[in-house]
């Protein structure tokens, strides 16, 4: 019974002030929003990199110096080499659907039987056959077999998907063609873009200073060194996020506090005749804690919503791919809302605690 | 209650801003059931007095005894206790809360003594003749009709003392009587002690005793022989 009036009271009391109680929430939100997206955007990106390799079951990849492609003859001599188990040559270009350009992927599509990746539909049987990238299915509005025109370098192509290919990771957008159809769409001769190369454990130095030897101009990569580099990149990222994370956050214990400040302020008179009617300090912290409380879930919650839209839309433009999220982020967001709020609203009300109801009961 | 003849007593007490002083030495002693009216010109130190005695002000000096408490001893927490239990105040302002209803506002002091019981404050507003306004809002009510809700937000918890800063300072002569008739018809049940402050001469024609203030100093004390009856 004292619970719920005191509640009853408390929501009369804050819908009186709906607009002041949503501007404090909105603040907070963005500040939660601004954590959980770098939370979010850094414990994804640890969990992708090196994935690319790792997708294929690979841990070099083998790339040409210059940045331009690397010859067909290339994947046969790193083949031979001792402690290679397995080589795939890659292909990357783009080519157009209707005007759209798609990314296209060209490899030996036999190769992908064994990566244990999701195949909706069934592997190509025939020449015509390619797979498509199962994000292609709506943005295109594609349909297993059904036909579609290519257009490449030397005009167009016309392929049957035969099903679509679903790994979490840029293949997810792109079109998987075979190694000659996707030369003749780019109009290239017998080139890759990458060999991704599977060396037996422990040699992978040896392996990756051979392959250099042997086909002149590569630049070799273990899946460690891919991994370091783009961790840090991933560094320098994190470092401007942190950045960006301490400057919203005092913004927002800021506007808290000059909220609550002018709440404490507005509430004089209301504070002053709560002590004058036997009010203890416990029960006038009771009710700006609780606004607190209340702005600081709510501001959280809001900010974990948008936090998390956000650093899945930054994993979707980075990777093609969804992040999983670690399971803790929406407790953390809410808790930081929390701590913000509480923390913003201390100063205020020990404000308010200290207003001596004397001087502000016989203000007129 | 103790059976103490002088339930309020007030010894010495003196009352100094950095600039004046509000209270110069006041000694007084009130007894239950008195109806007590402070009369004396503007900054007199009525307000100041009324205010030390109920606990929402300090003194310089000097003691405040309210039936046995030592008032001047309790702290802040402690304060809010005994003015819950011990004290109801009726200013000049009403000081309702605007977003409540009469009953609300009445239920707020009893959330805060107790338990907030809507029956028992609705009889309390029925009391004071406004039954028939419990779930109206303080702006739309009169002058008259606010002071009297604040009646029964100051007495719902049965406080032993009823302090009063000019309750009708902002009221026309016709309320004044109400209020004042209302408040006299009240205590006659109740016996609570009222000390009330006012500097208009129609308003002490009530009570038991007047005493006179000026400059921080208590100057006169007279018993009032007939107390006024009925309007
Ligand atoms: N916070 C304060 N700081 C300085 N002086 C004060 C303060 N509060 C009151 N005073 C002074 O103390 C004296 C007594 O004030 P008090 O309010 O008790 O007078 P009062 O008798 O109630 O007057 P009124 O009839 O106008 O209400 C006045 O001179 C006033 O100016
Ligand atoms: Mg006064």
């Amino acid at each position: 019974m004292k619970q719920s009036w005191f509640f009853y009271f408390f929501s009369k009391s804050v819908s009186q002030r709906k607009g002041r109680v949503v501007i404090a929430s909105l603040s907070i939100m963005l500040a939660v929003a601004v954590v959980t997206g770098l939370l979010g955007i850094t414990s994804g990106i640890k969990e992708k990199l090196g994935s690319e390799l790792k997708a294929y079951g690979a841990n070099l990849i083998v790339s040409s110096g210059s940045g331009g492609f690397l010859d067909y003859d290339a994947l046969q001599a790193i083949s031979k080499l001792d402690g290679v188990e397995n080589v795939s040559g890659h292909v990357f270009g783009m080519a157009f659907i209707n005007n759209e350009s798609i990314e296209i992927i060209g490899l030996d599509i036999g190769s992908l039987k064994e990566t244990g990746w999701r195949l909706h539909g069934k592997w190509p049987l025939n020449e015509r056959e390619i797979l498509a990238g199962i994000n292609l299915k709506d943005a295109l509005q594609l349909e297993t077999g059904k036909a579609v025109a290519l257009s490449g370098e030397n005009g167009i192509m016309e392929f049957i998907i035969s099903g679509f290919l679903e790994r979490g990771g840029a293949e997810d957008n792109a079109l998987i063609v075979s190694l000659p159809h996707a030369w003749e769409l780019l109009s290239i001769d017998k080139k890759l873009s990458v060999v991704l190369v599977r060396g037996r454990a422990g040699e992978l130095a040896g392996i990756s200073g051979n392959i250099e030897k042997t086909v002149a101009g590569t630049g070799v990569k273990t899946l460690r060194q891919v991994a370091v580099a783009e961790e840090s990149l991933l560094k320098k990222i994190q470092l401007l996020l942190v950045l960006v994370t301490v400057v919203v956050l005092f913004a927002a214990m800021v506007s808290i506090m000059s909220t609550m400040g002018a709440n404490v302020l507005e509430r004089r008179e209301e504070i002053g005749l709560m002590k004058a009617i036997g009010a203890t300090r416990n029960n006038i912290r009771l009710f700006y804690f609780s606004e607190a409380v209340l702005t600081g879930a709510a501001g959280g919650a809001a900010g974990f919503i948008m936090g998390y839209l956000f650093t899945q839309a930054v994993s979707w433009g980075a990777f093609g791919s969804f992040i999983d999220i670690p399971l803790y982020l929406p407790a953390l967001s809410v808790a930081a809302g929390l701590v913000i709020s509480l923390v913003a609203s201390h100063f205020p009300v020990v404000d308010a605690l200290k207003y001596n109801p004397a001087v502000i009961l016989r203000e007129e | 209650m103790t059976n103490n003849k002088s339930f309020i007593q007030v010894r010495n007490l003196v009352k100094e801003y950095k600039t004046a002083y509000a209270l110069r030495g006041v000694s007084m002693t009130v007894e239950k059931g008195q109806w007590i009216n402070i009369m004396g010109p503007s900054g007199s130190g009525k307000s100041t007095l009324l205010n030390i005695i109920g606990g929402l002000d300090n003194s310089t000096s000097g003691d405040v005894i309210i039936d046995s408490t030592d008032v001047e001893a309790l702290d802040e927490d402690h304060l809010a206790i005994f003015r819950r239990e011990q004290i109801g105040f009726i200013f000049q302002q009403s000081h309702l809360i605007p977003y409540l209803t009469a009953v609300e506002n009445v239920m707020l002091a009893q959330y805060f003594h107790s338990m907030a019981d809507e029956e028992e404050a609705g009889e309390a507003l029925k009391r004071v003749g406004l039954g028939q306004r419990l779930h109206h809002r303080p702006s739309q009510l009169s002058g008259g009709e606010q002071q009297r809700i604040c009646i029964a937000r100051a007495l719902i918890n049965s406080p032993g003392i009823l302090l009063a800063d000019e309750p009708t300072g902002n009221l026309d002569r016709d309320n004044t009587e109400i209020i004042l008739e209302l408040l006299d018809s009240i205590h006659r049940e109740d016996h609570f002690t009222i000390v009330l402050v006012t500097h208009d001469p129609f308003v002490s024609k009530w009570g038991d005793r007047v005493l006179q203030m000026e400059d921080g100093h208590i100057v006169g004390d007279e018993f009032i022989k007939e107390r006024v009856k009925g309007a």
